[in-house]
Parts: C-alpha cells; structure tokens; sequence
C-alpha cells in the first residue's frame, strides 16, 4: 500500500509542476525549459530554511516561494522581450546554470554529496512521517494549486495571457502591458514550482541536484505536450500517464537495467507522435501547430 | 602553463567548431533548431567504435561508414520529422520539441545497446608533438587538421560553387528559391547529410582523444547552440567564431577558477549575448528573427 501512496505523491507533486508550466506554455504560449531550476531552487531554499534556522514547514514554503519568486525576475526581466528559439536557449542556459551552482556551491547545497534526512513536517503535533500521511497532506496542497492555478486562468488576467498567446500585437494595441503580463506570469508559474520543490524534498527526505537537470525540464514539457496545453485536464492526464508509465513497465516485468532508459524511449517516441498527429495532446484547449 | 591551456582551449574549440558549423549550416539555412544533432553526434561515435574497436576494421572504413550512417541519419531525420511539420506550417518551435524527443529516444537505445559506461576505443598513450614547453596529443592536431582542410572547404563551396549559391539563397529567403525554379529540397538534403557528417568527424576524433558515454551528445548539442548564437546566427563564420571564442573562455576558467563552472560561464556568455547582442559578434541584426515566433 506505501507504494501506491508514493506513486499518488509523486503525482500530486508533478499535477502542480505541469498546471503551472501550463500557464507559461500552455496559456502564454512561452516555452520555458527552465522548470525545473525553479523546482531545484524552491526545493533548496525551503529545505535549508528549515536545517538552518529550523522553521517548520509553512515559513519554510513561503520563503521558498518568495525566493523562487525573487529569482524568476532576475530571469523573466532580461529574457521575456526575446522570442522563439532565442527564449527557449535563454531558459535553457538559465536552466544549466541553477544546475551547476546547486552542483558546485558545496559550502551551502552540499553539492553532489546531498542534503540527507529531510525532516517530513509536523503539522498541530501530528506527524506526517507515514507515506500516507504525507500523500494526503500533499494530495490536499496539490489541490489548492490546482484550485489556484484554475482560478488564475478563468480570471481576466488568465484570459489576457491566453490573448498574449494568440496575438501579442493586438494585445499591445489595446494598451496592456506584454512584458509585464509575461513577468507575472513567469513569477507565478516559478512560486507554485518551488512548491513542488518543497513537497519533493519532503517525500524522498534526501535532496541532490540530479533531480533538477535540464532533461527534468525537458520531461515537465513532455507532460504538457502528451497531456495537451491551455486548460486543467490535459496537462493532469499527461502527469498521471507519464509518472504511472515506470510502474507500468516495472509489473510488465521489464528488467530493471534498462527501465529507465525504456521509459525515456517511450516518452520521446511520444513527444514526436503527438506533435506530428494530435498537436493538441490527448486532451489539450491549445495545438504545437 | 597559460600557453598551454590556451593551446588547448584553441584545440577544444576546433571539435567545437566543427560540430558547430554542421550546426549552424543547418541553422542558418533551414531554420531547424536541429536538438537532435547531438544525437547523431553519440551514434557515429558509437558505430566508429563498433567498427573499429568491436570489428577491428582498418580505421578509414570505420571512419567512411560511421560518417556516412550519420550523413544518413540526417536526412532521414529531416525527411521524416521536420519536413511533414514544416508543410504543415507549424511554428519553429515545433520541429525544435520534436527534435529534442528524437535526441532522448536516439541517446537511450544506445545506452540500452552499449550501456552507460565510458568506453574508450583508442587506448594506451596517445603518441605526442613536443614544441618547447607545449605538448600537443596526436588527436588534438587530427582535430587541428581536420578543422582546417573543412572548414576551408565549405568555405569556398559556399562562395564559388552553384550549390553554395543555392544553400545561400535558401538562407536569405526559402520562397524566392523555389519561385526560380530551384528545388530547395534538394538543398535541405545536402545541408542535413553534409552537416550531420561534420558531426561525426567531430565525434570521431574526439572519441579517439577521451573516450565516449551515451551523454556525450548533449553537450555537443548545447556547445554548437551557444557558439552559433554568440558567433552570430546567419553567417556561416559566426558559428567558428563562437566556437574559438567559446574554447578560449574554457581555457581561462579552467586557468582562473575550476573546471567545475565551465557550463555556467558557457550560458552566462550566452544570456548575456541573448540579452545585449542577440545578432551575435559576427552576425547580422534581423528583425524577423526576434518578432517571427
């Protein structure tokens, strides 16, 4: 039974990942391969915050959510007036570089060698060590962002961005802010990764910068791409697909030696047939046309 | 002992160059951000080891197949990939997801096949040139050599030959090409095929010098990207350029502060280029490239 409550973690963890990359990619129509730098950074801050000066858990999100947030706009202020290509290498070099601080900033990460240990928070003295005490109390998170995420994307900001994605010029000619939009929306998506991040860190108790690698970002997009863009329900069903896909092929009795790899298969096969003959993803509002 | 880093950074920056110019060539001429170019990048590494190393072929058999299966690979990858996106009409952006899909399926069926150890298909010593206090490996000046002879190659294929005008005319507008009754896909297949064959020389040679893993690919990819876009997009020398430069600015890292922040001063130069000189040092400012999504 802690299996299925891990597994059911592992994806209330990537649901919140996915629905906020979603609102970059999906609602903007900005392509970030920088997600998982934010998830890194989130995951980071929050733990330290707590191994350092001991905070339980709710400070801690917050200052990795406001950390998170700082950060995105030293990114989003220079990189958002590119466009195309020349976006996506901007949040891919800032994506290798978080990845090579974390790696290398022993003195503070610990670089390779990982933070261990994670304390799993206490919430009104009530411990949530158990696997499926953690699964609700990240269940219950994942569905508040998911509440939030839904809401900002019906709100009239939400629609603004969806506007964004479909002619930026129009948008402009009615007097909205883009680079601003862009920026908000960048900061927001970044807050709700380090959320993420934190839950993370609180599930598998131990932290090292290989979990947040550009092939991380790459994967989150996946989701997004299968799954479909622009609305809840297809970035949610390519997060339960992609994270249930190893289990699968683990009970279809695929060796462990080449599951991992065979998974990565699998995921990039899927990628090229998407793109190629369902552009929307199998549920999404919004087409890689 | 600077003199010396600096000899290698040159020399690291000729495999940079030569990978990147495949790259760029591709770039520059059919708007494809070819992601998967490092991918074709760790398998003709990988069939040069199997045919050299697994086999014991003589060398240049190794080195003509494993360049022609990654000529090969290119066009098949274009045909059967970006071309049905690019009829379609979809956005840049687009090919670019695909491509990066094809690199992880490409790099892990070579990793199920041969595994993810490093293997090293010249081993022993490598033979060296003594010039004063500078040492240089045999495959450094393989990789000098090889740089030279393309790169002045494609050069004057590009300036003197019908085909180089050709490959121009595609770079400066893809419409104007097929309105004077050239087939510009004849074009893209020499592009891809002669591009992805760069790559594997690059490989090849730098195989010989340090060996390969499945990962290899990645940063040949990332590396081509960075100097192509820092040299400066739309000029076939930006790409060499960037990659001189880029060998160099390793070379100094490692010299000032560790091998271990090469890839963060690497993208740094970048962002700071997206952000400040998006045209590059060498390039030319387009507008379109920045409004065209």
């Amino acid at each position: 039974m802690n299996y299925l409550f891990q597994v059911l973690t592992i994806i209330s963890i990537y649901s919140i990942l996915a629905l906020s990359l979603n609102l970059l990619i999906g609602y903007t129509g900005l392509l970030s391969l920088s997600h998982a730098a934010f998830y890194g950074i989130g995951a980071y801050i929050g733990t330290l915050s707590g191994i350092v000066f001991g905070l339980s858990f709710f400070p801690c999100l917050l200052l990795a959510i406001a950390g998170t947030v700082a950060i995105s706009f030293v990114v989003s202020l220079p990189s958002l007036r590119l466009k195309g290509d020349y976006f996506v290498l901007a949040s891919l070099s800032f994506q290798t570089i978080v990845f090579v601080v974390l790696y290398n900033w022993i003195a503070v990460t610990r670089g390779p060698f990982g933070l261990t240990n994670i304390a799993r928070p206490t919430l009104f003295g009530f411990s949530l060590s158990s696997d499926f005490a953690y699964f609700v109390f990240s269940g219950i998170i994942a569905l508040a962002c998911l509440g939030l995420l839904y809401l900002i994307g019906h709100s009239p900001f939400g629609r603004l961005l969806k506007a964004v994605r479909e002619d930026e010029i129009a948008v402009s000619a009615l007097g909205k802010d883009i680079t601003r939009l862009k920026v908000t929306a960048f900061a927001i998506a970044a807050g709700f990764a380090a959320v993420a991040g934190l839950l993370f860190a609180g599930h598998v108790r131990y932290l090292d910068p290989t979990s947040f690698t550009l092939l991380e970002s790459v994967f989150v997009v996946s989701i997004i791409i299968i799954g479909g863009a622009g609305n809840v329900s297809g970035p949610l069903i390519g997060t339960v697909l992609l994270v249930t896909l190893p289990e699968v092929l683990r009970f279809v009795g695929i060796p462990y030696t080449i599951a991992p790899n065979l998974r990565q298969i699998i995921y990039g096969l899927l990628i090229i047939l998407v793109l190629r003959f369902k552009p929307q993803g199998i549920s999404g509002e919004y087409g890689f046309e | 002992m600077l003199v010396q880093l600096l000899a290698n950074g040159i020399l690291s920056g000729c495999i940079y160059a030569l990978i990147a110019l495949g790259f760029g060539l591709i770039y520059t001429t059919t708007r494809t951000f070819h992601f998967a170019h490092g991918a074709i990048y760790t398998l003709s590494a990988y069939l040069f080891y199997t045919f050299y190393s697994l086999y014991a072929w003589p060398v240049w058999v190794a080195v003509i197949l494993a360049t022609a299966a990654a000529a090969l690979a290119g066009i098949l990858i274009d045909r059967v990939i970006y071309l049905p996106l690019i009829r379609r009409g979809s956005s840049r952006l687009v090919p670019l997801l695909s491509s990066t899909g094809l690199y992880i399926v490409i790099v892990n069926f070579i990793a199920i096949v041969f595994g993810n150890n490093t293997k090293i298909p010249s081993p022993g010593v490598q033979p060296t040139l003594v010039i004063g206090t500078l040492v240089l490996t045999r495959s450094q000046l393989l990789a000098l050599g090889s740089f030279v002879v393309l790169f002045v190659f494609v050069l004057v294929m590009l300036r003197t030959t019908s085909l180089g005008r050709k490959i121009r005319a595609l770079r400066d507008d893809p419409e104007l090409v097929s309105a004077l009754g050239i087939n510009p896909l004849k074009t893209r297949t020499i592009v891809f095929g002669f591009g992805s064959s760069l790559a594997a020389i690059a490989a090849i040679i730098s195989a010989l010098d340090v060996g390969i893993d499945p990962n290899i690919g990645l940063a040949a990819t990332l590396t081509s990207a960075v100097a192509l876009f820092v040299g400066g997009v739309g000029i076939l020398e930006g790409a060499v350029f960037g990659a001189f430069l880029l060998g160099t600015l390793q070379a100094l890292t490692i010299w000032q502060v560790s091998a271990r922040w090469q890839d963060a001063v690497t993208f740094l130069l970048l962002l700071f280029f997206l952000t400040f000189r998006p045209q590059g040092v060498l390039g030319r400012r387009h507008r379109s490239d920045e409004v065209a999504v």
